[in-house]
């Protein structure tokens, strides 16, 4: 199977709000959040914890909906799909990477990356694909190890070969380092950004370590559910304040 | 999808072999009641097979045994059309074997008519025979006496051997062996012999085996019998239809069923309220097997509800395992939704796991079941042999199945409905 590359998209959020509520209590988690994020970027979300960060990323991922605004890729209003147009979004076009890794138990490494395509069928194809990104994140020997065999940055890379076996427009990462050392940290996060470079797809990082940023990423800071500065381009990671 | 399913069932060994046990046991159950009823069925229906003539009773009699009817009538019976042969019987309770009360199984003496009965085209027990001879014209008023295989093996005693039956010396002189818990109770003597020992009215007999020719229709002729004595009156010598147990369970529950049968002739009934009463009964196999197929309904409503109450405890066994694997997997599902999992995609997978529990405990329990019965026949070979046709493992292995997926749907439909986000800030 040949797949063409397909354009990277073009965010636009649009006073995007989220509220929860629990018992009688209204939470906003996000207050009017308006933004782009570039084609192609690497774009970290910065912010304290309870900032909104990853409501806003399960809602770029189509995983929620919001309260009010709205979330635009490529022309399309992603809040506003169906649910089987909002399934059949993260099926072909959005990769998640999880703090937890979020790996399947029972599945060996290769299964896990071949996860999200169990329902529709796995052709030999994507298997290929799938060894091969497992060879690219370092993994190619361990294919047929189960989580519990791995280490944690192992299982991240998984994690990472998973949500790029669809070629996806939009990488979604929640965090992805928060469970590991920094030196595994770091590793994974240069397996993120190689992909990135070989896919071309825009990046979403919500972290608490800017450590990680380098010169060219895209940045954006929440806090209280509200964006503290505009989109900006990180010059030098030492300016930003890492105490989180 | 499948292969995940078994995965996901295997990873949690406990879990699954604690709902497959529960499973297993309530298909067991089913198919060990049902064995009940179909071994019941098989032999009643293997035993008019081997009777093909008509038996004619008093009406309402539960068995020939509390019947009554004169004599004389045989000779009436003969001259109809498309009638062979008329053999009378008279039948009396076994109470004492060699010094033993006789309780379960029960056996009874059988008398019969030697010279008719040697004319019968198809008798059942001669045709059985496996040892010795059958009763002959030398045995009349003779203590001789032709004994199933069972009541031998029982007693010990072979052809030529002695047998004190209630307080009298039978030789053996024969010994058949039917295979037919209803049959082997017969222990067959001359009928002159046994109205001599049981002071039996001579001038009555207890039933008639009437040999159709086969020129007559057998319902033909039932109606010409029926005609024959309609509105004749028996002078009862104490009819007790009903009133006495033989202390046999299978065997008073056959008297049950008799009993309900003649309950439920409804032709006897009518017509005794139109003041012309039908003093008989004749029956073919075929009304035998008929009414027998009613009784068996019944039966086997009741026994559906007796497996109901397993199955019930089955089914929310699967649910709570189903339940408590969903809860477990929350955030698995909702990743998998994050992937692109459509909600149907949940729900198959958690129906594919049920199924599998299904037709997992399915085969196991009709295996149990299927084995439990064949234990309890080579156990017990004298008593009713369970019969699990392979008709009710079949429909065991299909309900289990649908059992199975049938409760597995609510906890999927739990799982498909639980929102991704809402189940991975779960983890």
């Amino acid at each position: 199977m040949t797949q063409q590359p397909t354009p990277t998209p073009s965010i636009e959020i649009q006073e995007l709000t989220k509220e929860f509520t629990i018992g009688s209590t209204t939470v906003s988690a996000l207050r009017g959040v308006t933004t782009t994020i570039s084609d192609g970027s690497f774009q970290f979300v910065l912010g304290p914890s309870g900032s909104g960060k990853s409501t806003l990323l399960y809602l770029l991922g189509a995983l929620d909906r919001p309260t009010a605004g709205s979330i635009t890729i490529d022309g399309q209003k992603i809040n506003e799909l169906s649910r089987e147009d909002q399934d059949r979004f993260r099926r072909h076009e959005v990769g998640f990477v999880f703090q937890s890794f979020n790996l399947l138990s029972n599945l060996t490494a290769i299964e896990n990356v071949l996860a999200p395509f169990l329902p529709i069928g796995v052709s030999a194809d994507l298997r290929q694909r799938a060894d091969h990104l497992l060879e690219q994140v370092g993994l190619g020997d361990r294919r047929q190890h189960r989580p519990r065999e791995l280490s944690g940055g192992e299982q991240q890379r998984v994690a990472i070969a998973r949500a790029l076996l669809k070629q996806p427009k939009l990488v979604l990462a929640d965090e992805p380092t928060g469970e590991l050392d920094h030196k595994t940290g770091r590793e994974v996060m240069g397996y993120l950004r190689q992909l990135h470079q070989d896919q071309g797809a825009t990046v979403v990082v919500v972290t608490h370590d800017e450590s990680y940023i380098e010169p060219g990423d895209e940045i954006m800071r929440l806090l209280d559910g509200a964006v503290v500065n505009g989109p900006q381009t990180d010059q030098s990671p030492a300016e930003f304040d890492t105490d989180e | 999808m499948w292969r995940f399913a078994i995965q996901n069932l295997v990873s949690r060994p406990l879990r699954t072999l604690l709902a497959l046990a529960g499973l297993s046991v309530a298909i067991a159950g089913m198919v060990g009641l049902f064995s009940v009823a179909e071994g019941i069925d098989r032999m009643v229906t293997d035993t008019f097979s081997r009777i093909p003539g008509l038996a004619m009773m008093q009406a309402g009699a539960p068995l020939p045994l509390f019947s009554r009817m004169p004599a004389g009538w045989a000779v009436e019976i003969e001259k109809l059309d498309g009638v062979r042969v008329v053999n009378p019987e008279v039948w009396a309770r076994v109470n004492v074997i060699k010094g033993k009360r006789v309780i379960a199984p029960p056996r009874f003496l059988f008398g019969t008519n030697i010279a008719s009965r040697l004319r019968l085209e198809t008798d059942v027990y001669r045709d059985a025979m496996v040892e010795g001879r059958f009763l002959d014209s030398t045995d009349h008023n003779q203590l001789h006496a032709v004994i199933s295989r069972q009541i031998a093996e029982d007693n010990e005693i072979g052809v030529d051997d002695e047998l004190s039956i209630n307080g009298d010396n039978f030789r053996i002189v024969g010994i058949y062996h039917c295979g037919q818990l209803m049959l082997d109770v017969s222990i067959i003597v001359d009928i002159d012999l046994l109205r001599r020992l049981t002071r039996f009215d001579r001038d009555s007999v207890c039933a008639y085996y009437i040999e159709p020719d086969g020129t007559v229709d057998n319902d033909v002729l039932v109606e010409q019998i029926r005609e024959l004595f309609r509105g004749r009156e028996i002078q009862s010598t104490g009819n007790i239809v009903g009133a006495i147990a033989t202390g046999h369970p299978l065997i008073d529950l056959l008297l049950a069923i008799q009993n309900w049968l003649a309950g439920g002739t409804g032709a006897s009934n009518r017509e005794a309220v139109d003041g012309d009463a039908e003093p008989i009964e004749v029956r073919t196999a075929d009304d035998w097997a008929k009414r027998f197929d009613e009784f068996s309904a019944d039966l086997n409503l009741f026994l559906g509800v007796m497996t109901g109450i397993g199955v019930v405890i089955a089914v929310l066994s699967i649910i709570n395992t189903m339940l408590m694997s969903v809860t477990e997997r929350i955030i698995e599902f909702g990743i998998l939704k994050a992937n692109g999992w459509r909600r149907r995609d949940v729900m198959t997978l958690i129906t594919c796991e049920s199924a599998v529990l299904g037709v997992t405990g399915g085969v196991i329990g009709c295996l149990v079941g299927w084995i439990g019965t064949d234990i309890i026949n080579s156990t017990w070979p004298n008593r009713l042999q369970l019969y699990a046709s392979p008709s009710l493992l079949a429909i065991s292995l299909i309900f289990s199945t649908t059992l199975g997926i049938a409760a597995g749907l609510y906890p999927a439909t739990w799982a498909m409905r639980l929102s991704p986000m809402e189940a991975i800030r779960r983890g």
